[in-house]
């Protein structure tokens, strides 16, 4: 079995799976591989299918540690720093995952080591295997020198000095190396050997910090997904605590047996560093996602109740530092605080604002946002918990009464989303109506002020009519904002009803 | 006839006098009072109604500076369009202080309404649309307990059709508009200040029957009652005045379990 791509004009395997003896091998024409073996089956490589392949198992991965590098055609570093524990440590590890690929049907060469180089070297040309940073050199001498990742000319180049493998390289004078294979070959040697550092960069940004738990059994249970939950947190907080910050965003992310896994997200209008917090903000989410069903087993399309989640990894996504503010000891003068308020009436303002968010989601949490703009339906609302770096309206926000010093209301109450059209009679073409019926209902104006012209800023939408606004109160005293659209030179004017005064 | 709600008055004075040119809603006993429109189409007035008594609620002096939350379902605002941001400026409201909840379902719009009067001081307005089913008792008891509990209020905004089913408001008012007041010759054609009729349809403190022609002062943050003999002499026979389109619903008299 091989797969073939196009190079020039002729087709080429690139991928072989085939006894050894069978004579086919990587960059053989796909004709002279049919010669060959006429019953070879080789299909056309899909560089696109596997690489999104290869993020799938990138992402399973994460079960495992936060940091998953992609190394693309076919490999995957994993940093386990830290994360051996979890585990049993880090052979434990090793074998965990490469169980858990081999069960979903994904052929897999693993090794673990000090440096990424050595454990690309070692799992493809060793097998599994468990390296510290001490045995390093013993374990590489014996592996050829493809095993460091090099560009092909100075693998050429050394095979045909007949250095074969890593451990001859120990012994040639590096300038002597760096002056005929390159830097390069210098640089990847000192990399595999834990001499310089290897900068990889990860699938995702890694979180600030993150507490993780793996299970014995796997959990699928809503009550002891929720005391993970809160033991995480704990460790979380633990974390937070010792760096005085607090997180903005934090993100559970629930590993299942199979391939499958579940991220839940919260997010606070301030840095919170307190675990029961956290907790309460997840119990909300887990509450408002799935109700009384098992969680994770309702949205995702897989019904099997005996599949659980063997892992939970909670990641503060944003950290904050946390700014200490002195506290009252004394319950003295919180019944005078009086209008200038307290800091209590913040915090528990923002706590609010954090379990609703994380109930019944960010967008339908809203703080009202007034903007210099001159088409009412330009004004809106924001979510409360909005990160700072996307909120253009911090400042404009600020200012707060807005009410005219004569009291009158120049805006509705009321906006609709669509203005709606009314039938109007009106004494004068260009003036307010007299009457005028909506919602099949006649009203009698008894009182209109206006118009007030509001046109759509012109280079955005040059074609937009210019609207004349009323505001009309009628004979029972239930006032509108109504428009007319257009003007009177250019045809009948539309009637619409914007608006609703109380 | 007594006077509407004397024992519902923090400062003793109110009781030979219960109102001067303001009227005393920010200092109004109980955690729990509902405004329904006096008939359907009124849905704006009830909501500027309860709106303008939780600005003033939470603008008075005295009180903590607090949040003030107008928690709605997918059905509170259907009549009127939706929440305008500048217009509630314009309206009195504190907007840095607003927090503004867009529930989908009832359950969750009473819920967030039960969460935001933890905090303490909160003046939190709970717009319910028109369903099937008026919101029972024991929903609206939990509204008020956890008020009470938190030291905050809830004005409780519902439907035309469910203002008389049982509740454990203290105090119930059917709301509707009122035309300007602005009787000079020059201001004949000009709208004057918000203005609401208020019929306090029950009254747990007192006797109902108060009718009340209110106007909202955006900028000093206050009711006025305009023509306050003129609502007494409603008020002495029991009756309603005539500006109702809806007279079918007696006030009630049961006092709240």
């Amino acid at each position: 079995m091989a797969t073939y791509s196009k190079a020039g004009n002729a087709f080429v395997l690139d991928q072989v799976e085939a006894p050894r003896g069978a004579g086919l091998r990587p960059g053989q024409s796909l004709a002279d591989a049919r010669a060959i073996r006429p019953d070879l089956c080789a299909c056309a490589a899909e560089p696109s299918a596997d690489l999104a392949l290869l993020d799938a198992i990138a992402a399973w991965a994460e079960r495992f540690s936060p940091v998953v590098v992609l190394d693309p055609p076919q490999g995957l570093f994993v940093d386990i720093s830290g994360c051996g524990h979890l585990f049993g440590g880090e052979g434990q590890l090793l074998r965990a995952a490469v169980e858990g690929l081999k069960r979903q049907g994904v052929r897999v060469r693993a090794a673990a080591a000090a440096t990424p180089g050595a454990a690309w070297a070692l799992a493809r040309f060793r097998g599994p295997s468990l390296i510290d940073a001490g045995g390093l050199a013993e374990a590489l001498a014996p592996l050829p020198t493809a095993g460091l990742r090099l560009e092909p000319q100075a693998q050429a180049l050394l095979a045909r000095l007949g250095l074969v493998t890593i451990g001859q390289l120990y012994a040639v004078p590096r300038a002597a190396l760096a002056a005929r294979a390159g830097v390069g070959a210098v640089t990847r040697l000192d990399q595999a050997l834990g001499r310089t550092r290897e900068a990889l960069s990860p699938r995702r940004p890694p979180p600030a910090l993150f507490a993780a738990r793996r299970f014995l059994e796997p959990v699928w249970a809503h009550e002891g997904v929720a005391r993970a939950i809160d033991d995480l947190c704990a460790d979380l907080a633990h974390a937070l605590n010792q760096r005085g910050a607090g997180t903005l965003r934090a993100r559970l992310r629930l590993f299942g047996l199979g391939a499958r896994e579940r991220a839940i997200e919260i997010g606070t209008s301030r840095p919170e560093a307190n675990a029961k917090a956290l907790a309460r903000l997840f119990a909300e989410r887990l509450n408002a996602a799935s109700g009384a069903a098992p969680i994770g087993l309702e949205d995702d399309g897989f019904d099997d109740p005996d599949l659980g989640f063997e892992a939970m990894r909670l990641d503060a996504l944003e950290i904050e530092p946390l700014r200490e503010k002195p506290r009252r000891l004394s319950g003295l003068g919180d019944a005078g605080a009086g209008a200038g308020g307290g800091e209590g009436a913040g915090e528990e303002i923002s706590a609010l604002i954090d379990v609703l968010s994380a109930r019944m989601g960010r967008g339908r949490v809203l703080r009202p946002c007034v903007r210099a703009a001159r088409l009412p339906e330009a004004q809106g609302f924001r979510p409360a918990i909005t990160p700072r770096s996307k909120n253009p309206y911090s400042e404009n926000s600020k200012s707060g009464c807005l009410s005219a010093p004569d009291g009158v209301l120049r805006r509705p109450l009321s906006l609709f989303p669509r203005p709606q059209p009314i039938e109007v009679m009106a004494a004068l073409p260009d003036g307010p109506p007299l009457r005028f019926r909506w919602r099949r209902v006649l009203r009698e104006v008894a009182r209109a002020e206006g118009p007030e012209r509001l046109l759509a800023p012109w280079l955005a939408s040059p074609a937009a009519r210019p609207r004349d606004y009323y505001r009309i109160e009628d004979q029972a005293g239930r006032r509108y904002w109504v428009f007319r659209s257009g003007l009177y030179e250019e045809g009948p004017p539309g009637w619409f009803v914007h608006g609703l005064f109380p | 006839m007594t006077l509407a709600f004397p024992s519902a008055l923090s400062e003793p004075s109110a009781l030979s006098e219960p109102f001067g040119a303001r009227a005393p809603f920010a200092t109004l006993q109980g955690a729990l009072h509902e405004a329904a429109p006096a008939a359907p189409g009124e849905e704006m007035a009830a909501l500027g109604f309860a709106l303008a008594w939780g600005i003033e609620k939470a603008a008075a002096p005295g009180a903590r500076r607090s949040a003030l939350v107008l928690a709605g379902d997918g059905g509170a605002f259907e009549e009127v369009g939706g929440l305008h941001p500048e217009g509630m400026g314009a309206f009195g409201l504190d907007l840095p202080q607003a927090l503004v909840v867009r529930a989908e379902r009832r359950e969750e719009a009473l819920w967030a309404t039960e969460q935001a009067l933890r905090v303490s001081g909160a003046v939190v307005i709970c717009a319910l649309g028109a369903s099937a089913r008026a919101l029972d008792l024991t929903a609206s008891r939990r509204l008020l307990l956890a008020g009470e509990r938190g030291s905050s209020t809830c004005l409780l905004v519902c439907a035309a059709s469910h203002a008389g089913a049982p509740s454990a408001a203290w105090t119930r008012w059917r709301v509707g508009s009122a035309p300007s007041f602005l009787q000079s010759p020059e201001a004949a054609r000009e709208l004057g200040p918000p203005a609401f009729h208020a019929r306090l349809a029950r009254n747990r403190m007192g006797a109902p029957g108060l009718f009340l022609t209110l106007e909202w002062n955006a900028h000093a943050r206050a009711f006025t009652i305009r023509e306050p003999a003129a609502s007494r002499r409603h008020m002495v026979d029991g009756a309603v005045g005539g500006a109702f389109g809806d007279r079918s619903a007696a006030p009630r008299r049961g006092r709240a379990s």
